[in-house]
């Protein structure tokens, strides 16, 4: 019979195996203990440190990983310390790893589309799955198409070293051509709830609020004193590049969604306090009025009561080329009202963790070429009025260069750096490793500048005994983990490959294809 | 590249093909070629139990394996702590000019030269220090580094002149020291010297006159001490002026001499531990090193050295006619194991590695272990810049390691073991390996040693040169064939080690006190030392000191004594600032706690470590910042690379104090390195990491001012290049001389003006600053 061992975690008592880890034995407790180069059924290699505990006794911080229980030991597993030192060790990995969560397009849109994957739908020729991507942020992606300033183009790696992907124009084709209509998943979607909201203002930022409230199931009503919804998208100085039936198009969709629109509503401070008694929630969108100065907040409080269920959004633009701001900024406030109904913490849309590592350099272009192309920025004839042909379109998306990660939802780097707010560039260096991607493989793609050394992959094919697997090589900080011999990965991971791919807590090894088509 | 296939399996019928013969594979493919080709390697894992992984985990994880071929000749300029503070560095980067070495080549175009660096050559004494070859120079500066490589081309060919030399090609012979202390002047040392010096004079010796500070032997007076190169030194006690020439003939004149030298001399006289007469060919030896000062110092305690410069290392008769082997006869014959262990456990002996961990615990562990075997290792893989301490144990007292070992398996149930020791000690490993032979031969190795009913193997394993392979765990890895990664303990070796057998591992100077426990009994070693550091402790003393060397001092001993009577205090004048103590692991302590006892438990309540006992003393001249981003970049380039806060930590502090030492410091980057080094102590897995923040912890402690101004952009002491200009001031003569020498052309040529420096051109190597002679170059 096997002997136990009792020990305490967290003031709780249990019995294990002897030889069991302590992790082991937390989890047995149902304790949650982070880890990365740990991997159930390899040997342990103790090298993240992210899974450090503390024994209460001697006050010593160790890896649980590897750690032996022994009779007596009385572990804590979260404390301010335990915290601070996982921290301290993500924020010390994060300043050696070179990688974009995010591609930096999306982080600079102000609505975030999710504009990499977009592209690659409107390269293969999916347009009505690629409007899909672009609803679920943005629900006036023609409208946008033709006024909007692209931030986004101006973020774009391909712009140190060559010319901007044409975003803006490849969006306009996807919300003119495709046939999609995007949902936008909520943390506790209203559907079939009972709960009415109000919605003050047509514009932009009401209308993307009500799009996606309705989206939820919430019953949504937006007055405005206009007799039609659109408020400065109707600027005359718009008229040029924004016909009117573009916009009544995309504003039917809103409507045929289920929104009720009542013009010719002048609302008044007084308004909007009936409305807060009536209605669950109230969305204050009526423009530059009630946006708040964020340098000054006190001195610039709109003058509207003040009660817990009203929202304002502020369309700050003076000038509609940031009308996307706007679209933004109501979707952000349909997360609040959604997140307020649900008794949840009202924090807007859900930002992850992003890391991000700056502009490209020529080398690096070339490696990113690699899922690329090195062809020359498309320019329409007719930009304003008829922007790209379908041919255009494709070629001009497949110079995306996909600097999104392929793990972005399953990336134990990213999670944990989220969980435990580590700051990226706390112990930033001047210098970077260089991005290469190895692709030589028809399953994975290896990018080593994002590898953490946790060492697993070597472990497992160590294990099922490939021929090559991955090695490391040299010692130190400057150790890195290849395929022996400079053979190729494909050459590295014959039998491995998915496995390993699975395993890595971070996007160094990840599935090459295909991308998730539509991340949830 | 033309592969013989057949020389690899002649290496491989040798060594064997299992996985865990890695090393030693590598080790025999390096010494076929020179280098390890890729091809070798791949054939090595068609043929063996060797996988590719493992191959070239290991061949790129120990530095001294090579994947590219290196040119005909390997410089290596040695960048250990004494030569460091005299400036190593600055030749490093002159070296690399005059080869033209650029973009991270380090093979000159013609593949004649190939630079290095090295952790520590273990010539203090002459630092700062480049080989070339098998040939040593001394006092190097960076404006010779031309002459000294025309001066290596000129006589290549004709191994006859001294393997030691000055960069200009002048042989150095050694140092004579004579006593300056107020005792030796009152005895007459003043004629001791005018003697000397006509006798060195006439006879056109290449030595070095020293006038050294009392050193404690007052009743002896007047000392002259004579320091040869490439030996031990001797020191001759009672001179008088008629004997000195006849003292200088014995040591830098032909072997031959010796015989006719007077017994008169000798009385209180060293004998050295000459390997010239001994063996003959050890003067062509590149593995030297700097022997002690001398045996007659009041201060000084020998156990570990006991009998130093009188037993030959292999004269196995004479060992045992100094009481060798009587400590493991009587353990043999008179007391069963557990007696043993707990007459150690009695003398308080603590491990001599730098942990201190009770020995006679760490045993008593071992001998407790229920297990069809268990393994001992001697830790021989003394990896510190300026510690050889156990390299000259391994040397010089061969047997007496070995007798601890015996002693040791005997008291644990230990029948096989290992001596772990660096390959790049090939005297240590040579020694070594003859006396086990020897011992095999005698029958006090192998089966029944003694005739009792104990028996035990015995093995030389050599590391590959990894300074984290001196933590055992990291140690076992690297004899089981795998990257040198330590691992977390518990377990500890002691319980599942070596192929997860019990092993105990013990640093080789802690074995070489067992025999005189059991020996002189428990009682005699732990009247030695403190309450809780008991016996005596070899140090390596380096630095600004008049007279380096090895000592072994009784626990207790004051940092002063150590400092100022047994080193002699620091020359030329300068100012005692600060002794940095346990290398890279250890703290720097500042002068004003020289009174400080040496003890496990007062180091490190200073922040210092008594490590494995490298002492290095500093002066005003030293910059503090500049100490510990040297110790950190050592310690960052030997991190093993698998935890966290070891791999990225030390990297990221060294960062800091980069930006300190060339003036790009962020506001609160003293803020950062002190957090960074908190949590790197904290959270690293093994006591490399956890120690590597030591010598920025205690500098930060005591020479604050110091990196507060290195974040204002200065460097009080001058030390930091990227801090300071050269300039000329007006005692400039014209003379051209540093116009001449000036490797990049910034400074003009104009005879008979004051010279100016282009400070846009200057690099700092410092080479105008050496060669002007009126001092008119200086550093703001």
């Amino acid at each position: 019979m096997k002997k136990t061992i009792e020990i305490t975690i967290d003031q709780v008592k249990v019995h294990v195996d002897e030889g069991s880890t302590v992790l082991q034995a937390a989890r047995q407790l149902g304790i949650e203990i982070p880890t990365m180069c740990f991997h159930e059924g390899l040997e342990g290699h103790t090298s993240c440190m992210l899974c450090m505990v503390k024994n209460d006794d001697s006050g010593q911080l160790f890896a649980s990983c590897s750690m032996p229980a022994a009779t007596g030991m009385n572990i804590i597993t979260r404390d301010e310390e335990i915290i601070e030192a996982r921290r301290t060790a993500l924020e010390l990995l994060l300043s050696d790893h070179t990688g974009d969560c995010e591609a930096p397009c999306q982080p600079s849109c102000p609505a975030h589309m999710d504009i990499p994957q977009m592209n690659r739908l409107l390269a293969a020729g999916k347009f009505d799955e690629a409007k899909e991507v672009v609803m679920r942020d943005i629900p006036l992606p023609s409208v946008l198409g033709r006024i909007c300033s692209a931030p986004c183009e101006k973020a774009c790696k391909r712009n140190a070293v060559d010319d901007t992907v044409s975003i803006c124009l490849l969006k306009r084709y996807a919300g003119d051509e495709g046939a999609g209509v995007g949902s936008r998943e909520s943390g506790q979607a209203g559907i079939g709830n009972d709960f009415v909201v109000a919605i003050v203002g047509a514009g932009p930022a009401g209308l993307s609020a009500a799009y996606y409230l309705c989206d939820w199931g919430y019953r949504v009503r937006v007055y405005d004193k206009a007799a039609m919804a659109g408020g400065e998208l109707r600027n005359p100085e718009l008229f040029d590049r924004l016909p009117a039936e573009v916009l009544n198009k995309e504003i039917k969709l809103i409507e045929d969604k289920g929104v009720d629109f009542l013009f010719d509503q002048e609302i008044s401070k007084d308004h909007i306090q009936s409305f807060s008694e009536k209605y669950d929630a109230v969305i204050v969108a009526t423009g530059t009025a009630t946006e708040p100065d964020d340098k000054n907040p006190e001195e610039n409080k709109p003058p509207l009561p003040d009660a817990a269920n009203i929202f304002l959004v502020g369309s700050p633009y003076r000038q509609t080329n940031m009308a996307v701001r706007a679209v933004g900024k109501g979707k952000d406030a349909a997360f609040r009202v959604d997140q307020f109904l649900n008794d949840e913490e009202i924090i807007g849309e859900p930002r992850k963790f992003n890391s991000r590592f700056g502009k490209l350099t020529a080398p690096e272009f070339d490696e990113y070429l690699k899922e690329s192309n090195s062809d020359k920025r498309i320019e329409p004839d007719d930009p304003v009025n008829k922007g790209f042909t379908k041919e255009e379109v494709m070629k001009e998306a497949a110079r995306c260069l996909h600097c999104d990660c392929r793990k972005l939802d399953n990336c134990k780097l990213r999670d944990y750096s989220e969980e435990y707010k580590a700051n990226q560039r706390r112990y930033k260096s001047d210098e970077r490793q260089l991005v290469t991607k190895q692709i030589h493989h028809n399953v994975v793609i290896y990018e080593p500048a994002k590898c953490i050394k946790c060492g697993i992959c070597v472990r497992i094919t160590r294990k099922y005994q490939e021929k090559y697997g991955f090695t490391y090589i040299g010692r130190g900080f400057d150790v890195q983990v290849q395929v022996p011999f400079r053979e190729n990965l494909a050459e590295g991971l014959k039998e491995t490959a998915h496995q390993v791919a699975e395993a890595c807590p971070t996007g160094a090894i990840s599935p090459h294809l295909p991308r998730p088509q539509i991340k949830i | 590249m033309e592969l013989n296939r057949k020389d690899i399996d002649q290496i491989l019928e040798v060594t064997g093909k299992e996985a865990s013969q890695v090393i030693p594979v590598l080790q025999a493919v390096q010494k076929e070629y020179n280098y390890l080709p890729e091809e070798a390697l791949r054939y090595v894992c068609e043929v063996s139990e060797i996988t590719s992984e493992q191959i070239v985990g290991v061949a790129s994880f120990y530095s001294q394996f090579r994947m590219e071929p290196v040119g005909e000749h390997i410089v290596k300029v040695c960048v250990g702590t004494a030569c460091h503070v005299k400036g190593a560095g600055l030749i490093h980067d002159a070296l690399g000019r005059e080869l033209k070495l650029d973009g991270g080549r380090h093979t000159d175009e013609k593949g004649m030269y190939t630079l290095e660096k090295v952790s520590c050559l273990g010539c203090c004494t002459i630092a700062p220090v480049v080989q070339i070859d098998e040939v040593t120079y001394g006092h190097v500066s960076p404006d010779q580094v031309g002459g000294l490589l025309k001066d290596f081309e000129q006589n290549k060919e004709s191994p006859k002149k001294g393997l030691f030399r000055r960069a200009d090609g002048q042989e150095i012979l050694g140092e004579i020291r004579i006593g300056l202390g107020s005792c030796c002047v009152a005895s007459g040392s003043d004629e001791i010297r005018q003697a000397v010096e006509k006798s060195v004079q006439s006879k056109h010796l290449p030595v070095k006159l020293k006038d050294v500070g009392c050193v404690g032997m007052c009743h002896q007076v007047p000392l002259v001490e004579i320091v040869p190169v490439d030996k031990e030194a001797s020191l001759y006690a009672k001179v008088k002026p008629g004997d000195v020439s006849k003292i200088i003939d014995r040591h830098f004149k032909p072997t031959g001499l010796l015989n006719r030298m007077s017994d008169r001399l000798m009385k209180t006289a060293a004998w050295l531990q000459d390997d010239s007469f001994r063996e003959g060919i050890e003067r062509y030896s590149i593995d030297y090193r700097d022997k002690p000062v001398s045996a007659f110092l009041d201060k000084q305690v020998t156990i570990a050295t006991e009998y130093r410069g009188v037993i030959n290392p292999l004269d196995l008769s004479e060992y045992r006619s100094k009481g060798g082997f009587l400590g493991l006869k009587k353990a043999l014959a008179n007391m069963k194991p557990q007696q043993i262990i707990d007459k150690i456990v009695e003398s308080g002996t603590r491990g001599r590695g730098g942990g201190g961990f009770p020995t006679g615990k760490k045993w008593q562990m071992v001998a407790d272990g229920k297990a069809e075997k268990k393994y001992l290792i001697c830790n021989g893989d003394e990896g510190d810049p300026g510690a050889f301490m156990d390299r000259m144990l391994m040397e010089s007292y061969p047997y007496r390691i070995l007798e601890g070992i015996l002693i040791a398996a005997y008291a644990t149930g230990i029948r096989q073991g290992y001596i772990y020791l660096r390959a790049e000690y090939p005297l240590a490993v040579s020694r070594m390996k003859q006396a086990v032979e020897i011992l095999k031969n005698e029958g006090l190795i192998g089966q029944n040693v003694l005739d009792s009913e104990f028996s035990f193997e015995l093995d030389i394993y050599e590391g590959a040169g990894a300074f984290v392979c001196g933590e055992e765990t990291a140690l076992i890895a690297s004899i089981e064939g795998k990257r040198g990664f330590p691992r977390v303990r518990p377990p500890y070796p002691a319980v599942s080690g070596l192929n997860k057998y019990p092993t105990l591992v013990n640093n080789a100077e802690t074995f070489s006190v067992i025999p005189y426990i059991i020996k002189s009994g428990p009682e005699k070693f732990n009247s030695i030392g403190t309450e809780t550091s008991k016996g005596t402790k070899v140090f390596a003393l380096a630095g600004k000191v008049a007279r380096g060397g090895l000592i072994e001092v009784p626990m207790g001993i004051t940092i002063r004594e150590i400092v100022e009577e047994i080193g002699g205090g620091v020359p030329d004048g300068k100012k005692f600032k600060a002794v940095q103590i346990g290398g890279p692991s250890g703290g720097c302590i500042p002068a004003n706690l020289a009174d400080s006892t040496i003890d496990f438990e007062s180091l490190k309540e200073l922040g210092a470590m008594m490590g494995s006992g490298g002492l290095v003393v500093l002066d005003e001249s030293d910059c503090m910042v500049d100490i510990a981003r040297y110790f950190l970049s050592f310690t960052q380039n030997e991190s093993c690379g698998k935890c966290t806060f070891c791999r990225v930590g030390t990297k990221r502090m060294l960062d800091i104090l980069d930006r300190l030492c060339t003036g790009k410091a962020k506001k609160n980057d003293l803020e950062e390195l002190r957090n960074l080094a908190d949590w790197t102590k904290k959270g690293s897995l093994c006591g490399l990491g956890t120690s590597a923040p030591n010598p920025i912890l205690s500098t930060l402690k005591y020479f604050k001012e110091e990196y507060e101004a290195h974040l204002e952009g200065r460097c009080p002491t001058g030390k930091c290049a990227d801090l300071i200009e050269y300039k000329i001031n007006d005692d400039c003569i014209g003379c051209t001389l540093c116009a001449q020498k000036c490797p990049v052309d910034a400074i003009p040529f104009k005879p008979h003006e004051k010279h100016v420096i282009d400070t846009e051109l200057c690099i700092k190597c410092d080479t105008c600053r050496l060669v002007c002679p009126e001092e008119a170059v200086i550093k703001e």
